[in-house]
């Protein structure tokens, strides 16, 4: 059997079935560990709730909407400034958060008026902003108001905004995964199909399941705007309210985060015909091959390969200064879902280190199988992972550097293993070529610290070097590599700036013309 | 030209300025040794208050959550309360205390926890952990009562009201916090000792400044323990430091175990400082020792440097934690400086009649609003669009873009302060507080002078 028991968590067998070791010879079949089930009480585990998975995951991204959570404050202050998804209206919807502060007494005689208040108090305080989401919570769930009647009463009174409203409390499922769920099929059920897009192009996609965390988007974006093909709307990172409602006018879904957006994509091709194609913004290759499809699907294959070529001749020989560093260190790849299998094999490949770890917390067993078929043998599987097993396993597996979360990250750093951010990256964007170079250069930059080789002096007990009044992260790194390799004119270390996102808003693009026919 | 008190006009909230009840539950916690709550509710309870206090403390630790789900919405979920405490003390041999924390979800629904925990005790402990000391505590924190800061109070309550027992009275005085720092706590230990007082602190939390071990230890934990608790009822007195965040333990203790309670201030500043001090002396009969005099000298030296010369008539924000925002207040009201606004961010009903906000009130002499149930929009609002003019925020990290976005200096302080290194180290209390606070608050209009051309060749011959 491929399971693998955890000595802290045999005293729940359950969890048995959540973790496997990717065994010599073994497939699919035999390894994969059960998914999306309610957590064990009291494990420890570090999954969200759905309110979050709809509203900080997918809705707050959404740049120019009011984002108002039906609620007691809590709620609302927990779930803002805790990510890094930027936007390109000078972070509105970062930098605002709504929360109807709901108390004692609506809870017995009920919100809804206190609700339609705040929807009004709230576009009056930020008259420029006409849309607005609100957000259903644990405690106006269970008393229930009624949002969406409230909603389109203030909707009939002030014809100039627009509400969407997302009933996504946070008891409903097993994780913030529920909630991803619900606001995808609220989305489309709701509110596309509500706006008239102006098509501009031959070739028009809805770019989806993107958040635009340090910038993703927008770097992705610029590809996209350099082979002539419009972007109608971005699902959600900064993605416009009214753009969205317009998804149904699209040639093609190109779906990012599968995980958490599938959904939607395959209600657009069911009720709109509206193929999907998913692809990957992460690594050179699976990234060229993506603009290569899309450039296959409309028939432009020669405006994907130009941007190929120029963006790998520009980053290629950066990545492989670093390539050459971290062959062979050890990975555990901690993400929240699709980061397990966006990442697994391509950081193999492109950057040289073993994955031996993929855990997810709110990825579903598709994931995992995913994940797996991509990660190296040997590697532990986890499924829902708790505080104890993150623990163990690094004890065990003794990783050089682990991507998760902020929180974890702190364990990590005590038993002195150098963390990066998964879910808002270190210092991103990470996806794009230049993002691909950066993510090896923060891998790099953790693993070589010289602060982090200190950490492993005891002065109570080791010899204590006495010799170097400093150590830089080279002289760690080449110590063991060929002369050749060291001296070489080809590679070099990342040449980018701090901030590799800001420029690209102040790019004019090539105009491609529209064809006639499609008018 | 007088001071104002007023609650915010509109119903809604605009960026809160608190969380919920439940936080401060949590926060609270993480203060006991050989503790882990359980939050009975939402995974998101939890999983996003470690991630607010990780952010601030840079650390990890451990709180539980039941996951409530569908089914236990609508069927009741005290199932899951049960196997969660099951869970909780297999899985960590060492947890004697258990906290079961409740959230808006569970308080809709009715759960009765307080049951539960007798069924518990009876039941599962009693069968399975014969011989095991497990403490099961019910804390009520419905988020849609009071704040995070009114949790906190509750929380140090039951903690107190469950442990505390009359033995033999002691020399030792209960010390209750508050919301505070490591570095506050070590600050308030240090003079303690130097008045050779002996304490249970409440809480312990200095270890939450902890190192990185050649050994690799992976979580950071309270330290005050169990008999620290016990002993509660036997002390010589209670000094709580704050009103709003652990006053409540205090006056039980006053009242159920006839232990004197001293109640605020929250010694912020030299003055605050010297009452509590004099609190002490009085409490316990001890001296204030030459040590302390001297320490409180180099505190007024390192002020009178600042004051008249940079501070005087700088017009200042600040909000946050009621008791945080009255010392900080009266703190820059010594160093001549006028502190303009101040924003509390909860409903609570008791603050007109708090005696220091009534001394601002009667003897403030130019215009200050202090503004109760108050959101950052009523901050951001009057800087925006009602012309106020402010020379300095004092507040934390949440309101960090209305410093940046209108271009006033801004000074971090409170909880949390994660977009600032290290902050939870320095104390803001104490001597060795009103040096910090006043010397960041200097530092920082000094940067805010150069970086805006405004005056910057003042700082040439100082």
């Amino acid at each position: 059997m491929p399971y693998h028991e955890f000595e802290c968590s045999k005293c729940i067998p359950e969890r048995k079935r959540h973790a496997v070791i990717k065994g010599p010879g073994e497939d699919l079949t035999h390894a994969l560990p059960l998914g999306y089930l309610n957590t064990i009480p009291g494990s420890i585990s570090e999954r969200g709730c759905a309110y979050c998975g709809a509203k900080h995951v997918i809705g707050t991204p959404m740049k120019d909407v009011i984002h108002l959570s039906h609620g007691p404050t809590g709620c609302t202050y927990d779930t803002w400034q805790t990510k890094r998804y930027i936007s390109d209206n000078d972070n509105f919807q970062l930098k605002y958060t709504f929360a109807s502060d709901v108390k004692e007494k609506h809870i017995v005689f009920g919100a809804e008026k206190v609700l339609k208040q705040n929807i009004i108090e709230a576009f009056k305080a930020f008259p420029v902003i006409k849309r607005m989401t609100i957000y259903q919570t644990c405690a106006t769930a269970l008393i229930g108001d009624d949002v969406d009647a409230i909603a389109d009463e203030v909707m009939e009174e002030m014809p100039e905004v627009d509400i969407f409203v997302c009933n996504s409390p946070g008891f409903a499922g097993p994780s913030q995964s529920g909630g991803h769920h619900k606001i995808n099929i609220a989305w489309i059920k709701k509110k596309v199909g509500t706006v008239e897009p102006k098509i501009t192009s031959d070739y028009v996609i809805n770019y989806v399941g993107e958040y635009n965390i340090q910038g993703d988007q927008e770097v992705m974006l610029d590809y996209f705007k350099r082979m002539g093909v419009q972007v109608l709307s971005t699902f959600t990172g900064n993605g416009s309210y009214d753009e969205l409602r317009a998804m149904h006018r699209a040639h093609l879904n190109v779906l990012e985060c599968a995980r958490s957006a599938e959904y939607i994509c395959n209600e657009l091709k069911v009720k709109y015909g509206i193929p999907r194609l998913d692809i990957e913004g992460f690594g050179f290759e699976p990234l060229s091959s993506s603009l290569r499809k899309i450039g296959l699907f409309f028939g432009i294959e020669e405006r994907a390969q130009a941007i190929i070529d120029e963006e790998t001749a520009r980053w290629k020989p950066e990545l492989d200064w670093y390539k050459e560093r971290l062959k062979g260190k050890k990975v555990c790849l901690w993400p929240g879902g699709s980061k397990l299998w966006h990442w697994a094999h391509v950081i193999h490949e492109e950057m040289g280190v073993e994955v031996v770890s993929v855990y997810t917390k709110f990825g579903h067993q598709g994931d995992m199988e995913k994940g797996i078929a991509r990660c190296e043998e040997g590697a532990l599987a986890v499924d829902d992972p708790n505080e104890l097993e993150g623990l163990e396993a690094m004890m065990t597996l003794k990783p050089d550097v682990i991507f998760t979360g902020k929180r974890p990250g702190e364990v990590a750093k005590k038993i002195r293993v150098p963390y990066l951010n998964a879910h808002a990256y270190h210092n991103g964007p990470y996806k794009g070529y230049e993002g691909w170079v950066r993510f090896a250069r923060d891998i790099y930059n953790a693993i070589y610290s010289p602060i982090h080789q200190l950490a492993h002096l005891d002065i109570s007990k080791d010899e204590i070097p006495v010799d170097k009044g400093f150590q830089t992260a080279k002289m760690i790194s080449d110590v063991k590599l060929s002369g050749e390799i060291v001296t070489s004119k080809t590679l070099r270390q990342y040449t980018g700036k701090y901030d590799s996102v800001s420029d690209l808003r102040k790019k004019t693009y090539p105009e491609f013309k529209k064809s006639e026919r499609s008018e | 030209m007088s001071c104002e008190i007023k609650q915010k006009e509109r119903i809604g909230t605009i960026n809160p300025i608190f969380t919920c009840q439940p936080a401060g539950a949590q926060y609270v916690s993480i203060g006991v040794k050989d503790c882990i709550g359980i939050v009975h509710g939402g995974q998101g309870c939890v999983m996003f208050v470690r991630l607010l206090i990780s952010q601030h403390l840079k650390e990890s630790f451990e709180i539980a959550s039941s996951s409530l789900h569908e089914d236990g919405a609508v069927f009741g979920a005290l199932n899951r309360v049960e196997e969660a405490v099951d869970v909780l003390l297999m899985r960590y041999p060492h947890v004697k205390v258990i906290p079961i924390i409740t959230t808006c979800s569970t308080e809709v629904i009715g759960d009765d926890v307080d049951g539960v925990v007798i069924k518990l005790n009876e039941g599962l402990l009693k069968e399975k952990y014969a011989g095991r000391e497990v403490h099961l505590i019910p804390i009520h924190t419905p988020s849609f009562v009071g704040s995070m800061v009114s949790g906190y109070d509750v929380a140090v309550r039951d903690f107190v009201r469950y442990f505390a027992k009359k033995e033999k009275t002691s020399d030792k005085i209960n010390l209750i916090t508050g919301w505070v720092n490591p570095g506050d706590v070590t600050a308030l230990k240090h003079l303690l000792s130097e008045m050779q007082i002996e304490a249970n602190v409440l809480f312990e939390i200095e270890s939450f400044d902890s190192p990185l071990m050649p050994d690799g230890n992976s979580v950071s934990y309270g330290n005050t323990t169990i008999d620290d608790l016990t002993a509660t009822g036997s002390a010589l007195g209670t000094i709580a430091l704050n009103k709003y965040e652990g006053g409540k333990a205090a006056e039980f203790l006053e009242k159920e175990f006839d232990i004197p309670a001293i109640i605020g201030p929250t010694p912020i500043g030299i003055r605050n400082t010297d009452t509590f001090l004099q609190n002490l002396k009085k409490m316990t009969g001890k001296q204030i020792p030459q040590s302390l005099v001297r320490e409180r000298g180099i505190a007024l030296d390192a002020l009178t440097d600042l004051t008249h010369l940079f501070f005087a008539d700088k017009k200042v924000a600040i909000y946050g934690n009621p008791d945080l925002v009255i010392g900080l207040a009266e703190f820059c009201l010594d160093l001549e400086m006028k502190p303009v606004l101040l924003l509390l961010g909860d409903d609570n009903l008791t603050y007109p009649t708090d005696p220091q906000i009534i001394a601002l009130k009667e003897k403030v002499d130019y215009e200050m609003e202090i503004i109760t149930n108050a959101d950052f929009w009523e901050l951001e609002n009057r800087i925006k669009n009602k012309g106020l003019e402010l020379d300095l925020i004092l507040g934390h990290s949440k309101g960090r873009f209305i410093a940046i976005d209108n271009n006033i200096p801004m000074v971090r302080v409170g909880f949390p302060t994660y977009d600032r290194a290290g902050l939870y180290r320095h104390p803001v209390v104490g001597y060795a507080g009103a040096i910090w606070l006043a010397e960041e608050m200097a530092n920082t209009l000094f940067t805010d002078m150069e970086h805006k051309h405004n005056k910057e060749w003042i700082l040439n011959v100082w």
